[in-house]
């Protein structure tokens, strides 16, 4: 088992632990724990953050920003996030949809101003897809067939619901994975904890994921389920929650748009350590050789907020699956009225 | 009666007790609840009784929670895996005091209900209806938060412990639940509920009015009672109650699993705008 | 065609930063750039849900009648976040909504700009609504 910090270059590793541990400094008597003796990870909190995913190419080789750069990196994100520009003509208005205040996207950098939340491999980018992996996906993409396994799916066909994506049909957040990536809104996760069991309940899109802790196997290999199915257990202070049997109706891994891979090759490792009162960081592995030509994880370091959460019934609400569907169905009969001589 | 006990001159008078013991508890005159009245659950890190664990409601309350018998169920293609098993009833005293005009939207909900029912569409079914659904969930106890999560719909909720003046700034679909301990019952105040959602499958509804004040006390290791009472001005002519037991889910390495019935409920009520359904678009 | 133009120049944009401009359903495959919309009217209802809030705005049309359109808007969580409530838009509320109609013809918009008649952005500062009174916008990014 690679320790967490294995793989980071030095540099990174002793800015990314002393960065945080300087932010809110445990108290004396050493990390806060529960009354059954844990380590208390409880809480609410927000994982809200504009580092990309990837290290820009602009900056490879790069891996933190100075002050300066990360202000101005700050700056420039948020004109391009800012969803009141009027640049671009109505193509691009009509996907700025609402206004500014509607969007929660964050405005800063984490604290050790890294250039990618990717910190495994160095050059803070996902490896390449193993070639049979990638073609299987191109080949679905293009056949038009199923699953869709992106969480927004541009270009859709929208024949029916299935064709559209997993966050437009409310069966997963965009946001909470598993593994979780800050997104645009609601990028809050509340951590419970009970003896032998600690809980993940993302805002988006209201689904806990209940984590025994007693050492059980998983689910049998037949069981799939669009979460998965997670085992958690501790390793010093950190909580490893080891996460298998997800359907191939999920990708290995998605952003919010495009998809990779399979989810019934997924292996998905998450670590959550409370590295100060006030920060708990989240990383990640994917660990899915058959899709991926090397495993790779990503650092997310989550600030505690008192929230609260807020129900996100999207299903209830789905207004927006219908006008989709309906609107396709009436571009069709456009298109066919105008073929007619 | 007399000739089942029958095989020894004691046999018939033990018999007869034993039937006017099981008859008069059987028949709800003494309340289920005496029975545990002694229990003292286990105690939390913190002090509290211990709720924690996957609990499901046994019977036929999430079809209709008044006293019914068995009857026909809407697809005859399912013969008798289809139809609605009878019930003794959840609702304490029998029968739902509705207000007249009310009790005659309950009559046009139940006659349509396969088309009105939210929960048939994979809407979260709210409180109470979430607690007695044909699904476990599981308590999650910590000092501040109580997490309740539902295999059905994938539904959750957080009950927010000794926070009285903590209020919601929307309605939702699982209410706002501000709980608190009386000595071994945990207490519930749920508002905020929105008016979406049934108590069942039978048209019973409410409206945003609703208030929903839940009591969970062990009965044994195994056991809870949940009692729930009911407030709603706009429908009701005064509170009324249900009240059930809960069962403790003891299977080896019993987890919830998952119930994402979205996926269940998409042909039903998107089909009609499929490419090819050759139905009218909707307007509006 | 029109949909690939769109996502070659939104992928231009993600490659600068590689943070995704796009949060949920692409809006285009629900409205239409091509049908723009200018509406004065008064709020009858606000549906604080998600995924999308929903704002019903009356609007008188040109023969007189009245018209109950449909705007859509974001998440109601991250305003509850600031602050409002379900009673931030009262009814009755005069509203100006610039959009784009819904590809199907339906009397629904997204919401691209919502402004009170002199001009104020809609939930925004103190106006009324019942919204948090400190009167900053809290939405603004610090410029230079």
């Amino acid at each position: 088992m690679r320790s967490r910090l294995q793989g980071l270059s030095r540099a990174a590793a002793v800015a990314l632990v002393a960065c945080l541990a300087a932010s809110a400094p445990v108290g004396a008597e050493g990390a806060a724990r529960t009354t059954w003796g844990d380590p208390d990870l409880r809480g609410i909190w927000d994982f809200r953050t504009i580092t990309p995913l990837e290290r820009p190419s602009s900056l490879a080789g790069k891996e933190f920003l100075s002050d300066e750069e990360a202000a101005v990196f700050e700056e420039q994100t948020l004109e391009r996030l800012d969803f009141d520009r009027r640049d671009g003509g109505s193509r691009f208005d009509v996907e700025r949809a609402y206004n500014n205040f509607w969007w929660d996207w964050g405005d800063k950098l984490t604290d050790d101003k890294r250039t990618s939340l990717i910190v495994d491999p160095p050059d803070g980018r996902i490896p390449a897809m193993v070639p049979e992996a990638k073609d299987a996906d191109r080949a679905r993409r293009r056949s038009g067939g199923g699953p869709v396994r992106e969480r927004v799916l541009i270009g859709s066909k929208a024949h029916g619901p299935e064709d559209l994506g997993l966050s437009e049909r409310c069966l997963l957040g965009f946001n909470s994975g598993p593994p979780m990536l800050p997104s645009a809104y609601n990028n809050n996760l509340q951590l419970f904890q009970s003896p032998g069991y600690v809980v993940l309940l993302n805002e988006m899109i209201h689904a806990a994921r209940v984590i025994p802790l007693d050492g059980r196997s998983h689910l049998d290999g037949r069981i799939r389920q669009w979460m998965g199915d997670s085992r958690g257990r501790w390793e010093g202070d950190t909580l490893v929650v080891d996460s298998t049997n997800f359907t191939d109706k999920t990708p290995s891994f998605s952003g919010v748009i495009g998809a990779m891979g399979s989810g019934e090759t997924l292996h998905l490792i998450e670590r959550f350590t409370r590295v100060s009162a006030d920060t708990l960081l989240y990383e990640f592995t994917i660990d899915d050789p058959h899709t991926f030509t090397a495993s790779w994880t990503a650092a997310i370091p989550m600030k505690k907020t008192d929230g609260p959460l807020f129900e996100y019934a999207c299903h209830e609400g789905n207004y927006g699956m219908a006008n989709l569907l309906s609107g396709a169905r009436a571009q069709e009969e456009a298109a066919a009225q105008s073929k007619k001589p | 009666m007399g000739n089942r006990f029958e095989g020894g001159r004691l046999a018939p008078k033990v018999g007869r007790l034993a039937f006017v013991v099981v008859a008069t508890v059987g028949l709800g005159l003494v309340p289920f609840a005496a029975l545990g009245q002694d229990y003292r659950a286990p105690r939390t890190a913190d002090g509290n009784p211990d709720l924690n664990g996957i609990w499901q409601a046994v019977g036929a309350s999430h079809w209709d929670i008044e006293g019914h018998a068995a009857r026909m169920g809407p697809l005859p293609e399912m013969g008798a895996l289809g139809a609605i098993p009878g019930g003794l009833g959840i609702v304490v005293g029998g029968e739902i005091p509705y207000q007249e005009a009310a009790a005659e939207k309950r009559q046009e909900n139940l006659e349509n209900w396969l088309k009105l029912d939210p929960a048939v569409k994979c809407y979260m079914p709210g409180i109470p209806r979430a607690n007695y659904m044909p699904f476990p969930f599981q308590i999650v106890q910590t000092p501040e938060y109580i997490l309740i999560a539902y295999e059905f719909a994938s539904a959750s909720r957080i009950i927010y412990m000794n926070r009285p003046d903590f209020e919601s700034p929307f309605d939702t679909w699982m209410g706002h639940s501000r709980g608190h301990w009386e000595g071994e019952t945990l207490v519930v105040d749920v508002t905020s509920q929105v008016p979406d959602t049934w108590f069942d499958s039978s048209g019973n509804f409410h409206t945003d009015a609703i208030h929903v004040v839940e009591r969970y006390t062990a009965l044994g290791p195994n056991h809870l009672q949940y009692e729930a009472t009911i407030e709603d001005p706009n429908v009701f002519t005064e509170p009324w109650q249900v009240r059930l037991p809960l069962y403790r889910r003891i299977d080896e390495n019993m987890q919830l699993l998952e119930y994402k019935c979205v996926e269940f409920a998409e042909e039903l009520m998107y089909g009609h705008l499929r490419k090819g359904a050759g139905e009218e678009k909707s307007d509006d | 065609m029109k949909k690939r133009t769109i996502v070659v120049g939104l992928c231009l944009a993600l490659a600068s930063g590689g943070v995704p401009l796009l949060a949920h359903h692409a809006f285009s495959a629900e409205f239409d750039a091509n049908r723009p919309i200018h509406l004065k009217g008064r709020v009858t209802k606000m549906e604080w849900i998600n995924p999308h809030a929903w704002i019903h705005l009356a609007v008188v049309a040109e023969d007189g009648t009245e018209v109950v359109w449909m705007i859509e808007g974001g998440t109601p969580n991250t305003l509850m976040r600031r602050g409002f409530t379900k009673d931030s838009l009262a009814p009755g509320t005069q509203i100006i909504v610039d959009g784009y109609q819904a590809k199907d013809g339906s009397h629904k918009g997204n919401g691209r700009d919502l402004t009170f008649p002199d001009g104020r952005k809609l939930f925004l500062g103190s106006s009324g609504t019942g919204a948090p009174t400190d009167g900053s916008d809290p939405t603004e990014p610090p410029r230079n």
